[in-house]
């Protein structure tokens, strides 16, 4: 009866390791106790268990520095603080060129085809009309036009072309 | 949300209220939590400023959490899975810098930390041995054994709750604390 119930047997060792602990409520306490009674190796066990709980119950860890929470809230503020500015300062910060040149050429591009929507002309410029003309070309242009009008016969026309042009 | 963390627990809602901007809440928690994360990290780590260093940014993280923090388990498995998370990681680091886990600091080292009971010269010697001996015996554990020892020592977490920081199963943590115990059984058993 006794090595049906064994913990140990039974692949419970953690009841041992509660009991050593005294996390064990009063009815499973007396049970197990019961059957220690009448197992020494659960017995042994127990009792070397309990003799380690005691031994690390011994070690203490030193006290918390005075100072930790200050030094934890500067450190917080400090981050606040930098993620702050990190808001404030991402739009104006350089970009890395792998970001840039794509945006640099997408708002050239922008800006090229809003020029050419308000002023369609200036894409192909017309070279400017002489304000002035001169009065030397008008006469040698009228002089042009009445020889033009003296060799007006066909076969002139015809042989005179084919040498001047 | 709220009655969520109302049935999960108290720091849970505590919690929610430093989401919603509270500071207030975030200085309960601190106060709740302060020395058990320091204590914990403290005998994981074996040195004073590492643990309380460790706690800061365990705090400083949980702080920083606040906006997407969802109260799906208790309020202590998320801090404690943060406190392990960086205590392993520093222990793993250090142990990478040194080649080899640095316990030959001497008992000097830890007596100036013992509070100041001490009834005789003869005794406190006796005292500081043992509990040396403890530290050595606690430290030369494998890691997880390490931590589930001291969650279930000296936090008195369930092997349900010990599994959730770890992230393993409960019968994963019955284990380890069945090889973490049987080990220091056998190495302190002179005490």
């Amino acid at each position: 009866m006794i090595n049906m119930n064994c913990p140990m047997e039974m692949g419970n060792s953690e009841l041992l390791v509660a009991y050593a602990a005294g996390q064990l409520n009063l009815e499973a306490k007396m049970t197990l106790e019961r059957h220690l009674a009448g197992c020494p190796e659960c017995r042994s066990l127990a009792a070397e268990q309990a003799a380690l709980w005691k031994a690390l119950d011994a070690w203490e860890a030193p006290p918390v520095s005075p100072d930790f929470d200050r030094r934890l809230y500067r450190r917080i503020q400090e981050e606040v603080r930098h993620s702050w500015w990190e808001r404030v300062s991402r739009p104006f910060r350089p970009m890395p060129l792998r970001q840039a040149l794509p945006l640099t050429a997408t708002a050239c591009l922008l800006l090229m085809a809003s020029l050419l929507v308000k002023h369609p002309g200036n894409l192909h410029p017309v070279e400017p009309r002489a304000e002035t003309v001169r009065v030397e070309q008008v006469e040698r242009t009228l002089d042009d036009l009445e020889l033009l009008d003296q060799f007006s016969t066909p076969g002139q026309v015809e042989s005179t072309g084919s040498g001047t042009m | 949300m709220g009655s969520a963390a109302a049935i999960l627990d108290h720091d849970a809602e505590l919690m929610l209220r430093v989401k919603e901007g509270d500071g207030f809440s975030f200085g309960l928690l601190l106060e709740k939590h302060r020395a058990p994360v320091i204590h914990f990290l403290y005998r994981l780590v074996q040195e004073h400023g590492v643990a309380e260093e460790l706690a800061q940014e365990v705090f400083l993280r949980v702080y920083r959490s606040r906006s997407s923090y969802e109260p799906t388990a208790k309020f202590t498995t998320w801090l404690f899975r943060i406190a392990t998370h960086l205590a392993l990681n520093w222990l793993r680091d250090r142990k990478h810098e040194r080649g080899q886990e640095r316990l030959d600091d001497g008992p000097g080292a830890y007596s100036r930390q013992i509070s100041d009971r001490r009834p005789s010269v003869e005794q406190q010697l006796v005292y500081e041995v043992r509990l040396e001996e403890v530290r050595r015996a606690v430290a030369a554990l494998p890691e997880k054994q390490r931590a589930a020892v001291l969650m279930h020592k000296y936090e008195e977490m369930e092997y349900t709750q010990i599994a959730k920081v770890l992230g393993c199963s409960e019968s994963a943590v019955k284990s380890l604390l069945f090889r973490a115990y049987e080990t220091l059984r056998a190495r302190l058993a002179h005490l």
